[in-house]
């Protein structure tokens, strides 16, 4: 097992941050809070040019048919930059999913998914509230055991502010008769297990690159604030604060990125990798936001300041697909289950 | 410690106080009732204004100060007993505390007695509110390095500089502000305390906008503000003595109340837990229940320690400290116990709930009034006596 990305996965993974360095800044994110869809259209279709949007799907839904692995890296630099929008929920988890559950439905949408035209959004009971629901053309929502793919036109939403003032979550109430059943019984049961663990890896990644985000601000912040004639990163009690943020955050990528690499290979260990990552990530990010905040002040407490929209994208992201409770729940039934197996043999392995 | 649960003395105490909130607070004050909390300054203000007179005319605040300033002398387990019969009847959040919690007893430490008959009485009435004029953006842990300045001329100072992070700025009548009278003198002695009208052409308030996207604190500019020569508290040059006293002050009794609101807080958060079934997850338990133990800490060494808090060295640090890590926890937890349900707004646009309020308001708690980081380096040096960090 080699834990390292091979070079073509950080050419990918360079070009999508450079991109975004250049036209996700936070004047933009900024300029768009107060759309109506906060700008997940405008970087949906930005981010198109780049092939982002059909990086999961198959080549012949005009996707580039990559992988989990690929994806992932993409994913944390779009939590680096705060990109509106739920991108991945709609072109890495609801695009593969419709094309296991229902190929004809995907020939007719993933297309324009992969172009940065369509959004397909997912209603999952562990979350109450559908983002980006206001702008999908499709949505796929679970109900009694079964998965039914929902035309937009015959949902009614109401709107539900999110404290993070890019996203765009709303209720959404909806029909089956009006929706096509797309799966149901053990089939569904598989495919929406895959899906969740899926949205949970990216909500993780999601939630390294916005921790890095922070820490880098923080340390730019700590070298030049001065107080009592030094730079204020000089005092061990600052540096101290940060330095634990930095272990977090090197522990936690390696376990999203195990993660990544348990559900591109079928790992019967997957579900629980997945769920390790997301505590993992939320730890990080949430001892990063608490941090970070610390180490500026009152500086870090204004609107004007832009540590918020990542502090803000983090608790939105933890709470989000299964909160660490959750997870640790699903953890711990997995490996308290009788007959488990664990040990050394199985640590390294699957 | 003495065996007596409660005195009869405080006992009658409690009923008188309890009688007279139930009744204001079920009757013509209904409607500010839990209004204007941490985070929700805004919320009621001038109701909240009303409220604070109401409770001035009837004896109600400065209630710690000297009978003879208008005050009730009362101890600290009756001031303990106030707060906690005004957060069982949901009293508001106070406009008056900076003027109550940390004018006032900065002016009966150090003040002239012209400057306790002239003050005093604005501040028991509620007719008087107070703001804080002490970081600048290059002095915020390190207050000494204020650089707004003040000279006498012609009888009055005359101030130029500026202030920031001035909470209630844009709401509040007088300013206390530390600023260089004695351009000279050493470091820590060049300071003076002055007390200084908000409303006159040289000072200009500019708000500024919180995480929460409300502003309950501003920039303040000086720019050839005046002062009458006798607004000093203590000698010139003797600002940061009189500094560090009333953020003695603030980081010790003061909070009291608002340490006591956090009884109620947490009862709320238990509420949610129950009533979204997290209270039924083992880890969320066990959460709740440090959560808990950590509150009776906050309380216990508020009571027993704040008697002393003003005279042992890094006692009133240990319960900034102890209390205002508490709270930013707190708001962690609540938040955890929500869940998905967290992020959700009130209302569109962008109403908070009371708890994402609290939580947000909450990161600042372990900042403002001096940092968790500053509060440690004063237990440290000043409490155990270890050598001090090294200042320019
Ligand atoms: C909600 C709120 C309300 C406020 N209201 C008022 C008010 O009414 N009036 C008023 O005057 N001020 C007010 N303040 C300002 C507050 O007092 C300052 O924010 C605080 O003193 C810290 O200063 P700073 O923000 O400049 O941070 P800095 O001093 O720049 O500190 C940044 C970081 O460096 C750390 N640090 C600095 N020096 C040291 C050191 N020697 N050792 C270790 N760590 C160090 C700090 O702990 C912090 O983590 C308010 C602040 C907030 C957040």
């Amino acid at each position: 097992m080699d834990f390292r990305f091979t070079e073509d996965q950080l050419i990918f993974r360079d070009a999508v941050r450079d991109f975004l360095d250049g036209e996700c800044t936070p004047a933009a994110i900024r300029g768009l809070i107060d759309s109506p869809d906060g700008g997940a259209v405008k970087f949906r279709t930005a981010l198109a040019e780049l092939g982002l949007t059909g990086l999961p799907l198959a080549e012949e839904h005009g996707g580039l048919g990559m992988n989990e692995l690929d994806a992932v890296l993409a994913a944390e630099e779009c939590g680096r930059a705060a990109v509106p929008g739920a991108l991945f929920d709609s072109m890495a988890v609801a695009g593969p999913l419709l094309a296991e559950a229902a190929p004809e439905l995907a020939a007719e949408w993933l297309p324009k998914v992969a172009t940065g035209e369509a959004t397909i959004a997912l209603g999952h009971a562990l979350n109450p509230f559908v983002l980006d629901a206001g702008i999908a053309d499709l949505l796929l929502m679970a109900r009694d055991g079964a998965l039914y793919a929902v035309p937009r036109s015959t949902v009614t939403l109401t709107e539900a502010p999110s404290v993070d003032p890019s996203r765009r979550p709303a209720k959404v109430q909806w029909s089956s008769s009006a929706g096509q059943k797309i799966l149901d019984g053990e089939r569904f049961e598989a495919l929406w297990t895959l899906a969740l663990d899926r949205a949970a890896l990216y909500a993780a990644a999601d939630m390294l690159g916005a921790t890095q985000r922070m820490l880098d601000m923080s340390v730019e912040y700590t070298k030049n604030r001065e107080q009592f004639g030094r730079p204020i990163g000089s005092f061990q009690a600052v540096k101290h604060l940060l330095a634990d943020v930095q272990v977090k955050l090197t522990f936690a990528r390696p376990v999203v990125y195990y993660a990544a690499y348990a559900l591109v290979n079928g790992l019967p260990q997957r579900s629980i990798r997945v769920s390790h990552a997301k505590v993992a990530a939320a730890d990080a990010a949430t001892l990063g936001a608490r941090r970070t905040l610390q180490v500026h002040g009152a500086m870090g407490y204004t609107w004007e300041y832009d540590l918020q929209i990542w502090m803000k994208r983090v608790w939105a992201d933890a709470g989000c697909w299964g909160t660490s409770a959750w997870h640790r729940a699903r953890i711990a039934g997995a490996i308290l289950a009788p007959g488990t197996d664990l040990g050394p043999g199985r640590t390294w392995a699957a | 410690m003495s065996d007596a649960i409660e005195s009869a003395e405080d006992q009658a105490f409690r009923a008188e106080a309890r009688d007279w909130l139930t009744e204001q607070l079920e009757g013509p004050f209904a409607y500010v009732r839990f209004r204007g909390g941490p985070g929700e300054e805004d919320e009621e203000f001038e109701g909240r204004v009303e409220w604070e007179k109401a409770m001035g005319a009837a004896g109600w605040t400065g209630i710690s100060w000297p009978k003879e300033y208008g005050g009730r002398a009362a101890s600290l387990s009756q001031q303990v007993i106030f707060y906690q019969e005004y957060a069982r009847a949901g009293g508001p959040g106070r406009v008056g505390h900076i003027g109550e919690g940390l004018v006032a007893p900065t002016i009966l430490a150090f003040g002239t007695e012209a400057q306790k008959q002239r003050f005093l009485p604005g501040i028991k009435s509620g007719t008087e509110l107070w703001c804080q004029g002490y970081s600048e953006p290059a002095a915020g842990s390190d207050l000494a390095n204020v650089q707004t300045r003040a000279r006498l001329e012609g009888g009055k100072w005359i101030i130029d500089g500026q202030k920031v992070w001035t909470s209630l700025a844009h709401k509040a009548g007088w300013c206390f502000v530390i600023c260089k009278t004695e351009p000279d003198a050493p470091r820590y002695r060049n300071l003076s305390f002055l007390l200084v009208e908000m409303n006159q052409p040289g000072i200009t308030v500019k708000p500024i906008v919180q995480l929460s996207g409300t502003s309950e604190f501003n920039e303040v500019f000086f720019d050839g503000a005046h002062a009458p020569a006798e607004n000093v508290v203590g000698a010139p040059g003797q600002g940061w003595k009189v500094a560090m006293a009333l953020l003695g002050f603030e980081r010790g009794a003061s909070t009291l109340g608002q340490q006591i609101g956090f009884e109620s807080e947490f009862k709320e958060i238990l509420a949610a837990a129950r009533e979204n079934g997290t209270a039924k997850d083992p880890v969320m338990r066990q959460k709740l229940a440090q959560c808990w133990i950590e509150l009776q800490l906050v309380r216990l060494n508020a009571l027993t320690n704040l008697n002393e808090g003003t005279t042992r060295p890094g006692l009133a640090a240990i319960n900034k400290l102890c209390w205002a890590t508490w709270h930013r926890d707190a708001g962690e937890l609540a938040m955890e116990v929500l869940g998905a349900e967290a992020e959700i707004c009130a209302e569109p646009p962008y109403a908070l709930t009371r708890m994402q309020s609290r939580f947000l308001f909450s990161r600042s708690d372990t900042i403002y009034g001096g940092t968790n980081e500053i509060q440690r380096n004063i237990i440290a040096e000043q409490g155990l006596g270890l050598p001090r960090e090294p200042r320019p």
